[in-house]
């Protein structure tokens, strides 16, 4: 097996052995479910079988597990010096990187995963409220696997360039909110060229027109290039090891 | 097997190893030795391709650490200071993990484990999470980790710093058992434990090579030897009885002013006294044995001898002596300058006390008696600049202390034996001056390996000169 796949399987066992994504699960759905359901007028008001605030509920949700597990992935490591046994075994930097990565992952698409029991109960079972267009409802979901890709790449960056997981926990958090919420004021500037590239980076101007059931290269190009210069920037980090 | 050239690294502006160079050979078992900060986990992590050196070459089984890591990391077993583990994995799936990481099939995994649990004695602990383990079996499951692809180098960084008493003598038992097939650079601060299982061991301090060769070749790198000698204060022998009808039973001072005026002996010091019994320890060169002098000492005094012993010095002095004066120059420069600003004739006084005090110490009376062969020894080299140094101390300390920088790197060759840690400060700039001279004659019982290290710092004095 290779180096990658062993890390990735590590990370995954050592973070469902603790209770953290448990209680991240438990008390998180509940809390999605609210804002689904109430906030704003909520699904009931919007009085239409769509599934489209939950995305963009679900994707805040996914942020804020994003910025959770991947404070310590790093910072962690780096702090209680475990990083040197790992990486002293026989494995590239990128393999520790990417194993990382994967394995982290892996556990926030757990947690997105999870919020398709919402559409599920409501329009299969044990609940039919009525027939659902399930495209949107996938091209949505689709967006999310990326977006957390992206977000976790970024978390993983942030914590490899700090020792402490509080200050990689928020300053990924920060992160994240501002890149999920810029649209939300975008609409109050008004010089165009100061509008166009904050909607550009935007995450729920893309997470939208994806969970309207628009996929275009341009939106899944750019959570993948994020992803990928996270990574590499991440590399980059690990490697400042060996010099500093 | 294991191989640095001209190792040096740098931490930002902080040099934090020298041109380290040494080799270790197959087999061998050598202790690598140094205060904190000398460079050794510095050097181990270069080893292991953790950090990358600034310049020079490090190579492992014959593979260049910078070339090949991951070749050398497979040839490689290491156990980082102090053990960092994942505290929430059991003792098993963490040994299991590290064997997946290095390719290793479950069966080999499983015929590999039954030999390290035995070894590493881990069959109480494979289930439990790591967290709960005390840290010497921590220890052991590091240990185990370093091993379970049985490695034909291992690299152990203070793998019994923190270990209660019967931990450590276990997991030395452990270093020894897997050392007779393997080849182990092992560092340490117990100098104990480099005596039970390393024949060769390599002293760095500062970033440089300070001595390497084998224990007994350290040990003798003062040219010292000790005495260790016991007189019963509560009686006198029958034969002087016979005929000095006066005779008392000696009093420890006594004892110690006829022990140190017999011709060869340099310093003296006098031990706890067991009951009525004065014990001293002598230190002398060790090109003579003042054994039958000092019996024929106390039988012409009438004194009981209940202990006449003869040994080198231990390692731990050949240590201090060799590392002490770096450590020095880090703690006390500043300090010595503020002092001697303040009290420019305390060196005086403390001159004269040595010389009244008997009783002192025996580090305060070893620097008498260089004093005393640093006077003969003076011919040897430009008297102009000791005396000046000499003559005003106070004055002079500031370029004193800068000639001590500069002498400070050529130094370390000589740094075995002179310095001794006595509050005698001002004393220093005579020292330094007196060494140069000093160091050769002092050098030569060293052997060859260690005065490799002198044309390493020779051109680096001469291009600061």
């Amino acid at each position: 097996m290779s180096p990658t796949i062993t890390i990735a399987k590590r990370e995954l066992r050592s973070s469902f052995d603790t209770p953290a994504p448990y209680v991240v699960l438990c008390l998180g759905l509940p809390v999605v479910g609210l804002f689904f359901f109430f906030y704003d007028g909520g699904f009931w008001q919007a009085n239409r079988a769509s599934m489209g605030s939950l995305v963009t509920i679900a994707s805040r949700f996914m942020a804020i597990v994003a910025a959770v597990l991947t404070m310590r992935v790093m910072a962690d490591e780096r702090r209680t010096g475990t990083l040197e046994m790992l990486i002293t075994l026989p494995v590239k930097d990128h393999q520790v990187v990417l194993g990382k990565f994967l394995g982290t992952w892996l556990v926030v698409l757990t947690a997105v995963g999870v919020t398709l029991l919402f559409p599920l109960m409501m329009f299969k079972w044990p609940w039919n409220l009525g027939v659902l267009d399930w495209g949107p409802v996938l091209s949505g979901y689709l967006g999310l696997v990326l977006a957390s890709a992206a977000s976790v790449s970024i978390g993983m960056l942030i914590s490899s360039l700090t020792e402490s997981q509080v200050i990689a926990f928020f300053v990924t958090l920060t992160v994240l909110v501002v890149l999920h919420t810029t649209k939300m004021y975008v609409d109050r500037i008004d010089t165009q060229w100061l509008r166009k590239p904050i909607e550009f980076i935007s995450f729920d101007s893309r997470l939208d027109s994806l969970s309207r059931g628009l996929i275009t290269t341009r939106d899944l190009l750019y959570f993948v290039s994020i992803s990928i210069l996270c990574l590499m920037a991440s590399f980059r980090a690990l490697e400042r090891r060996k010099w500093a | 097997m294991i191989e640095t050239k001209g190792l040096t690294k740098y931490f930002g502006g902080f040099r934090a190893l020298d041109r380290v160079s040494f080799e270790v050979h197959r087999g061998e078992v050598v202790g690598f030795l140094g205060p904190n900060g000398a460079g050794k986990s510095t050097t181990m992590r270069i080893l292991s391709c953790f950090i990358s050196a600034t310049s020079g070459l490090a190579k492992v089984h014959g593979l260049d650490a910078f070339e090949e890591p991951l070749e050398v990391r497979r040839k490689l077993g290491y156990l980082p200071q102090r053990a960092p583990l994942y505290g929430e994995m059991t003792v098993w799936d963490y040994l299991r993990f590290c064997a997946d990481m290095r390719g290793l099939d479950l069966s080999t995994f499983r015929s590999r484990m039954k030999k390290i649990v035995e070894v590493c004695g881990l069959a109480r602990v494979l289930g439990k999470d790591i967290r709960t383990l005390s840290h010497g079996f921590r220890q052991r499951v590091g240990l185990g980790q370093a091993l379970v692809h049985d490695p034909p180098i291992l690299i152990l960084d203070e793998p019994t710093s923190d270990l209660d008493p019967n931990e450590r003598a276990e997991v030395i038992r452990y270093i020894h058992e897997t050392g007779k097939n393997r080849t182990i650079l092992l560092s340490t601060h117990n100098l104990n434990e480099v005596e039970a299982v390393c024949a060769r061991a390599i002293i760095v301090s500062k970033g440089r090579v300070v001595a390497d060769g084998p224990l007994d070749q350290i040990k003798a790198i003062s040219g010292k030897v000790r005495y260790l000698m016991s007189v019963d204060g509560a009686r006198t022998s029958a034969a002087a009885k016979s005929y000095r009808e006066a005779s008392k039973p000696p009093t420890a001072q006594e004892c110690h002013s006829v022990i140190r005026a017999v011709p060869g002996v340099q310093a003296i010091k006098e031990l706890p006294s067991e009951g009525t019994i004065h014990r001293f320890e002598l230190r002398a060169s060790d090109k003579s044995d003042l054994r039958a002098e000092l019996f024929q000492l106390a039988l012409q005094k009438g004194w009981v001898l209940i202990e006449l012993r003869r040994e080198t010095e231990t390692l731990e002095e050949a240590f201090k002596a060799l590392t002490r004066d770096d450590e020095r120059a880090d703690r006390g420069r500043l300090a010595r300058d503020v002092e001697e600003a303040f009290s420019p004739t305390e060196d005086e006084d403390e001159d004269e006390d040595e010389d009244e005090d008997e009783d002192a110490e025996s580090a305060d009376a070893e620097d008498d008696e260089e004093d005393a062969r640093a006077k003969t020894d003076e011919l040897a080299k430009p008297a102009a600049t000791s005396a000046a140094a000499k003559t005003k101390p106070s004055d002079d300390a500031e370029k004193g202390d800068e000639d001590e920088d500069e002498d400070e790197e050529a130094d370390e060759e000589e740094s075995d034996e002179e310095h001794d840690d006595s509050e005698d400060e001002d004393e220093d700039e005579d020292e330094d001056e007196d060494e140069e001279a000093d160091e050769k004659p002092a050098a030569k019982p060293g052997s060859s390996s260690i005065a490799k290290t002198s044309p390493a710092a020779s051109p680096k004095a001469q291009k600061k000169d």
